[in-house]
């Protein structure tokens, strides 16, 4: 079967409508490329809620810009609690799991938002971690 | 399974149906092997600025078979040992601390720890399909080329620990976000024992498919439904092999199947760019099959360019076809070019990692 192969590395011969080329194709591609890699600067409403005895704040609504990683939403709430590098703190969406820190804040948002919210909870020990 | 040798009591359209459940389970065993089996040839080698004196020049490369569903750290007792007994004196060897070490690309790309190696060495592909075919052709090695470094991580870019105990963290996180994708939450994960949820782990640790399926197979969709499933090689190749007994799905049930889930998850890769993911329903509004091909249509039409439809049928041509248009992309799942016919249902449930995702890598067709 043609599928055994999968573990080749990059010089596998790949089906002839993968590696049919025309520099326009080339120019094209590279374009849309390029289109798909700018950011929008849409921002979305996140939404933060403490856990157990994290402490709570005052204001949690907040509007962020999506294009972030999931690792800056876990920094600004670090500031916004005052916490330090060395305290621990965890967050999670929808009291569910631990996103990927290189996630970003549209993807999360698309995939898990209730009621147009990306909802974070935080909390000072690992509950469901 | 009480499908065999219990037949006296069944009647034909009841043996049919299990006889076509037998292939479809036999498919997703089979694909399921093939995606654990994968690995990728990595040529690891000491940045030369970095290698302490008295190092053993003519050695400081290291090279490994890797399997894509492991992680950078499981592979670095394997590399220390290699760099310690037979590159770095015994002073230096003492003297480095492994905890600072990091990976870069030949190309300066900084690997994450927590990334599956598959999806490295895949991302590194397409990375290599936007740059000019002739800097291509001269930096096409089989193996990805890495440079290890061994001081001053840039850990707000690596972003985790690189130790074992914080990428396992790390993929139970996965692990649970694609359980709350498939089905709105994550109680088929947090339903294990902790001894099977580290059975998990343990399982990609030693690379142990037994083990790891016995586990994982409770909690990923199976693909036991009536519905067809694809790509299919013809039913008869079923009977001349033996499926592994350990990765039969437990009775598939209509519930747990993979075109029941509320979404299918997924996560798209640009050459150097943005990674996408985004709510993937199993089926269309029409109730038809989503495919490969829809999905890469709606978030990428520029690279997957829609298919117009057939002209009208005249009496010259009866049964005329959609006029060519020509991708100007490709998705690399796995590694494999992945034909656009796929079911995104079915990448779901025998293509994923072992994390639960489906990662799609694009390349340009240039």
């Amino acid at each position: 079967m043609a599928l055994t192969n999968h573990h080749d590395g990059p010089d596998r011969s790949l089906p002839t409508w993968v590696t049919q080329d025309t520099s326009e194709t080339a120019e094209e591609a590279l374009k849309a490329l390029q289109t798909y890699k700018k950011k929008d600067g849409e921002k979305v409403i996140v939404r933060f809620k403490a856990v157990g005895n994290a402490p709570i704040m005052k204001q949690n609504f907040f509007k962020i810009t999506s294009s972030n990683r999931f690792q800056a939403v876990i920094q600004f709430l670090r500031k916004e609690l005052g916490y330090k590098g060395n305290e621990p703190l965890h967050t999670y969406i929808n009291l569910a799991f631990s996103p990927a820190p290189d996630d970003t804040v549209a993807n999360l948002f698309k995939s898990f938002q209730t009621d147009n919210h990306l909802i974070v909870n935080y909390s000072t020990t690992a509950a469901w971690g | 399974m009480s499908t065999f040798g219990t037949t006296r009591h069944h009647s034909p359209a009841v043996q049919n149906y299990s006889n076509r459940d037998r292939v479809t389970n036999y498919h997703t065993a089979l694909f399921r092997r093939l995606t654990w089996d994968g690995t990728v040839p990595l040529e690891i080698r000491v940045d030369p600025k970095e290698l302490p004196a008295n190092s053993e020049r003519g050695l400081e490369c290291y090279y490994i078979q890797a399997p894509r569903v492991s992680y950078l750290p499981l592979l670095m007792p394997e590399i220390r040992r290699f760099f310690n007994e037979l590159v770095f004196d015994e002073t230096a060897a003492m003297e480095l601390k492994d905890d600072e070490w990091w990976f870069e690309t030949a190309e300066g790309t900084l690997l994450k720890w927590h990334w599956p190696i598959g999806l490295i060495y895949d991302n590194h592909s397409i990375s290599l399909s936007t740059k000019p075919s002739s800097s291509r052709s001269s930096s096409k090695p089989a193996s990805l080329r890495l440079t290890l470094h061994l001081a001053s991580p840039p850990n707000d870019k690596l972003l985790l620990a690189p130790t074992p105990e914080a990428c396992k963290i790390a993929f139970m996180g996965q692990l649970k976000e694609a359980d709350f994708i498939r089905w709105g939450n994550t109680k088929r994960i947090t339903g294990l024992k902790q001894q099977e949820q580290d059975g998990l782990w343990e399982g990609i640790k030693e690379h142990n498919f037994d083990d790891y399926w016995r586990v994982a197979s409770k909690v990923t969709p199976t693909t036991g439904s009536h519905r067809a499933q694809s790509p299919g090689p013809p039913p008869s190749s079923a009977s001349m092999h033996t499926r592994p007994p350990s990765a039969d799905p437990a009775g598939p049930s209509e519930r747990d199947g993979a075109y029941n889930v509320r979404s299918v998850p997924v996560r798209l890769y640009l050459s150097d760019g943005p990674v996408m993911q985004d709510l993937v329903p199993p089926l269309l509004e029409d109730g038809t099959p989503h495919t490969l091909r829809h999905y890469l249509t709606s978030h990428l039409p520029l690279l997957f360019p829609p298919q117009p439809p057939a002209p009208p049928p005249s009496r010259s041509n009866p049964h005329p076809r959609p006029p060519p248009v020509q991708d100007l992309a490709y998705p690399l799942i796995q590694g494999i070019p992945a034909p656009l016919e796929s079911e995104m249902a079915w990448l779901g449930a025998c293509l994923a990692g072992a994390d639960g995702w489906v990662n799609i890598c694009v390349g340009l067709r240039t």
